[in-house]
């Protein structure tokens, strides 16, 4: 009896000798099988032993979810024509309450219905090019979304919006911040802390915030749009090599370092309020490739010497050191570093305090390295750094000349005493 | 009359059931935030207009947060941690004591709430037991579930832009303990709705006090629609609620008979809005002036219900008033209907041509609203479907019961919850050994009755109001406090003084009840006082020090009061008053220097004696 039942089935059960009647529902991979997950008609989900449940009768054998035309339309709304790139994850989804299921939306159509605000701002276009997790996301990912920002411009639209997971979002936004030079317009990473499933998620409020500054302004450069603070009505625009997820759960898990926010987008109003400006400085080139042989080198005290060995021996051809304070690292390191920039390797210095810049004039520890040939960042993110040294391991660039400077607003002389 | 009970309690665990926030803490400092909630409509399915109403644009929610009461995952700024553990055993105790056959997993489910008093915009719940019973002497109610839950945030005010909900409140773990209908009447409900808490209240597992428990009570009459009413606080109300809603209802049923008999059918209802702007700009009113103010005027007919509006053979159950309080959903400050035109001074010529545009005949009435835009044509269609509804008695909706107990309008009832799962908490297995042994050992109610009956040296009968009351704790804390203050007087304030300052609408808190017992163990007052001081502590908001100080109500000493006596007993001596009229007389006039001064006892013993000193025994 047990084995017909079958996800999807609405059934009749008999538990502790009482009736229940519910449809059976899937299990997720972590759940066990030695119960079922049964929705009674009331919306809740129990979960019975399936040894001491007794199957009645199968009143409905698929209830099925009813599945939509999935066409995609485009152009839905009006304004200048603004480019929604899908990604990944879920900027916008709908639930299906009577099996549970969350289905994300990828359609225009299905987005501005779910956004209705942003067809008033923009004339809406979506193009999925990938589904993956951000966590997932890899140097090859980032190449297809320069493409697509190449191509979306060359289409004549106004700006693109690239939703995204939002655990590497900074990354890409780097990655694409290097491979598109001076875009014509603006492209916004935008993602949610909040799933969008849930009426209080800040996907449409993050999703309206990026379609505004696509639409309505001229700057040109990459950019990520999130939560100002914990209110639904302010969203910043943050300068893509510029920022980082400082929080594992806040909407306004996402700011500048070392910068004050590029903008910021007044939801109600629909007003754009730039801190900065940043115009097209030549003709947009694309330069989209990237070669993942570089390392973000964490040092902490203790750290193991077969580790350092690897990094700084193996077939990686770029290490940007995370040092502490402005720039430094144990003196047990040194002999590794050495050898790794004697073979031609790159070696560059982040700081792991994450604000402020390195200094490595400062002490002895400092001026040692430099000696030894470590490059400074300056006040460079390490995952900016990163992401830069894959880049122009990619394409080609003189490594030694190429990250101390600043191309696309990652490093700057001088920091705002304004956090 | 069916009816049945959801009843929420709170569960006094010492943490919320998703965070570690203890929130019987005070809070230190508070921030502000504000929200937006949305629910598009495609997937809500059939959406109640209500809550269409409150995911409309241009409502914000604004929250309170405190630093001790509430943290990031009442922000909805962090994932809900596990949930408590010590919640989830007393789930499982509670559905044990009721007989229900717990579940082998627990699920927690979203369900959509949109009024804001959830920052995530949902309630997260789960069911624990299913099918249980409540037997209490010969009564016998089925249990349809027990469920876990956490409460809401508590809404401190109502705005021009939206709600504001402190979140010190949400994320407390409540059991949602829901009855099978029951055929019978208020007595009947009232003993149900008293039996389950009482025996809630002996388990010892749940939180006192004013809010800790609530109950919805659906009703219903005949074969007619389900009326929801929510927020019955206290007991005392559940009967009155029930025989309101018996009479308000059987009222419907006879209005549907009145709409029967005019000849009003569904095709009546065919009827438009109509937009009689122009026709009211012509009125001189003064009233109609002011409503018009910019607004448009927007009128419906109302096929057969001419005199309708305004008859209420229970007082609060007139149709008018259901209109009036639909009308406020959509933010308008009310409606006018065809029964109350004349008090609006609108002049005959005016009216004559307001029917004519509406096409009403004698037996029809109208009903108008102030306003512009869409929303005006969407409040006047939600009030043409209920006076349609009118043909089929009671409609199934929830109302809001008053603290007369009465109930008010406060929306068309929603569908079936929209519920999917909490995919933030993992499952919760529940294995054999829990179910067996998370039970409860208590007393029964009449052992606890005597037991603080004896332990605090008080009748059996005031025993059992303290235990029926929310106020048992202060009670206790009190009699610990103050232990030259007889126990009878505390327990005499607590039920008896408290009751009737609240008949007047005032609310008695611990601190005033210990500041008025403090003055009276310093001897500052005398017990006598203790009403008047605490209704005007209360109804000025003033401190009970202030009232006394204010009040000169210092007592006086036992010599002091002596010499009072003497001194008047003497003055009186020249009237000649009849010796048996003297204790009268006297008693009365000392009394009316030292009232609320000194124990009234003191003065009589005082007065006696004299009197008998100087005039001998009678």
């Amino acid at each position: 009896m047990v084995q017909q039942m079958k996800p999807g089935q609405l059934v009749q059960l008999q538990y502790n000798g009482k009736l229940l009647e519910g449809l059976i529902m899937p299990r997720s991979l972590y759940e066990d099988t030695m119960h079922i997950t049964l929705k009674l008609k009331n919306g809740y989900n129990i979960g019975l032993d399936i040894d001491k449940v007794r199957l009645v009768k199968v009143i409905e054998h698929e209830a099925t979810a009813q599945t939509e035309d999935e066409k995609e339309y485009n152009e839905i709304g009006n304004g200048p024509r603004v480019l929604i790139l899908g990604t990944g994850g879920t900027i916008a989804s709908k639930v299906d309450y009577r099996t549970g299921a969350v289905k994300p939306a990828f359609s225009a159509k299905e987005i501005v219905d779910m956004v209705p605000e942003i067809g008033n701002i923009a004339s809406i276009s979506v193009k999925t090019i990938m589904n993956e997790l951000s966590e997932n996301i890899k140097p090859e990912n980032w190449s297809i979304m320069s493409n697509e920002v190449y191509k979306a411009f060359n289409s004549g639209y106004k700006g693109v919006v690239i939703a995204h997971g939002t655990d590497t979002m900074h990354y890409s936004a780097s990655a694409v911040s290097f491979a598109v030079e001076n875009p014509p317009g603006p492209v916004i990473f935008v993602g949610s802390q909040r799933s969008s499933d849930r009426p209080s998620s800040d996907s449409a409020i993050n999703l309206q915030g990026a379609v505004t500054f696509a639409a309505k302004s001229n700057a040109s450069g990459v950019f990520v749009a999130m939560h100002a603070g914990l209110d639904d009505n302010l969203v910043a625009v943050h300068r893509g090599t510029r920022v980082r997820k400082n929080h594992t759960s806040r909407r306004d898990a996402f700011e500048s370092v070392n910068d004050i926010p590029f903008a910021y987008v007044d939801i109600e109003n629909s007003i754009i309020k730039h801190e900065n400006e940043a115009i097209p400085k030549g003709k947009i080139k694309l330069m989209p490739n990237f070669l993942a042989k570089a390392l973000i080198f964490k040092f902490h005290p203790g750290i193991s010497e077969s580790i350092t060995n690897a990094v700084f021996k193996g077939d990686l051809l770029s290490v940007i050191i995370e040092g502490t304070g402005l720039g430094h690292v144990s003196r047990e390191i040194f002999p590794y570093i050495r050898s790794a920039i004697d073979n031609g390797k790159f070696v560059g210095m982040t700081s792991q305090c994450i604000w402020g810049s390195v200094g490595m004039a400062v002490y002895e520890t400092g001026r040692d390295l430099l000696a030894m040939g470590v490059v400074p960042l300056g006040d460079m993110l390490s995952e900016t750094a990163l992401v830069k040294s894959m880049w122009a391991l990619g394409n080609g660039l003189d490594l030694p000349s190429v990250m101390p400077l600043n191309l696309r607003g990652e490093i700057a002389s001088r920091r705002p005493v304004e956090k | 009359m069916k009816m049945g009970f959801e009843i929420h309690i709170q569960l006094n665990t010492k943490q919320k059931l998703f965070c570690c926030c203890n929130p019987h803490e005070v809070d230190t400092k508070t921030i502000n935030f504000g929200r937006k909630l949305r629910v598009s409509s495609s997937e809500m399915g059939e959406i109640d207009p209500a809550a269409e109403f409150e995911i409309g644009k241009g409502k914000d929610i604004t929250y309170v947060s405190g630093d001790r009461t509430s943290c990031l995952v009442e922000a909805d700024e962090e994932p809900p941690h596990a949930p408590n553990g010590e919640a989830i055993k007393s789930a499982i105790k509670i559905s044990n004591l009721f007989s229900a056959s717990i579940v082998d997993e627990i699920h927690f489910m979203r369900k959509i709430v949109v009024d804001g008093s959830n920052t995530s915009g949902f309630q997260r719940t789960a069911i624990v037991g299913l099918d249980g019973k409540f037997v209490n002497g010969g009564n016998y109610v089925g249990i349809n579930s027990i469920c876990l839950e956490e409460d809401a945030g508590r809404l401190v005010e109502k705005t021009e832009t939206g709600p504001v909900y402190n979140l010190d409140r949400l994320g407390i773990p409540l059991l949602e303990i829901t009855t099978e209908p029951v055929e019978g009447d208020a007595m009947l409900g009232e003993k149900i709705a008293a039996g389950i808490g009482r025996t809630l209240k002996l388990t010892g597992l749940f939180a006192r006090g004013l809010g800790t428990i609530r109950q919805d009570v659906n009703v219903s009459v005949g074969n007619y629609g389900i009326v929801e009413v929510k927020g019955v606080q206290k007991l005392e109300q559940v009967r009155k609620v029930l025989e309101f809603e018996e009479k308000r209802q059987s009222w419907l049923v006879e209005l549907s008979k009145i709409l029967h008999n005019r000849g009003i059918g569904k095709s009546d209802f065919n009827t438009k809005i109509v937009n009689l702007t122009d026709i009211f700009l012509a009125s001189n009113s003064q009233i109609i002036r002011r409503l018009m103010s910019g607004q448009n005027a927007l009128a419906l007919k109302a096929p057969g219900f001419s005199g309708l509006f305004a008859k209420e053979p229970v007082p609060d159950s007139r149709l008018g008033l259901d209109l009036a309080d639909l009308c406020k959903l959509f933010g308008f400050k009310g409606i006018v209907h065809s029964d109350e035109i004349s008090k609006y001074g609108i002049e005959g010529q005016i009216l004559n041509e307001v029917y004519k545009r509406l096409d009403i005949s004698e037996k029809d009435g109208f009903i108008l609203i102030f306003g512009s835009g869409e929303k005006a044509y969407r409040c006047l269609e939600m009030a043409k479907l209920r006076l349609e509804a009118s043909l089929y008695g009671p409609p199934s909706e929830t109302r809001m019961a008053t603290e007369k107990g009465t109930t008010r309008f406060l929306r068309p009832r929603p569908g079936a919850s929209r519920m999917y799962p909490e995919t933030d908490i993992m499952t919760i297995l529940v294995s054999g050994e829990m179910k067996a042994s998370y039970r409860i050992e208590m007393k029964s109610w009449e052992e606890t009755v005597n037991d603080i009956a004896g332990k605090y040296n008080i009748p059996h009968q005031v025993a059992e109001q303290l235990l029926d009351s929310d106020y048992l704790e202060w009670f206790t804390e009190a009699v610990m406090a103050f232990k030259s203050i007889p126990s009878t007087v505390i327990a005499s304030v607590i039920l008896q003084t408290f009751e009737e300052l609240r008949k007047d609408g005032l609310q008695a808190n611990k601190s005033a009840l210990f500041d008025i017992l403090d003055a009276v163990n310093k001897g500052n007052i005398s017990k006598e006082a203790i009403h008047d001081v605490l209704r005007e502590s209360l109804s000025q908001s003033i401190s009970v020090e202030s009232v006394i100080k204010r009040r000169g109500l210092i007592s006086i000493s036992k010599d002091e009061m002596s010499k009072i006596v003497a001194s008047i007993l003497k003055d009186s001596v020249s009237e000649n008053i009849q010796r048996e009229k003297i204790y009268g007389v006297i008693m009365g006039r000392v009394m009316k220097q030292v009232r609320g001064k000194i124990d009234g006892k003191l003065v009589d013993q005082e007065v006696k004696r004299q009197i008998e000193e100087k005039f001998g025994t009678n």
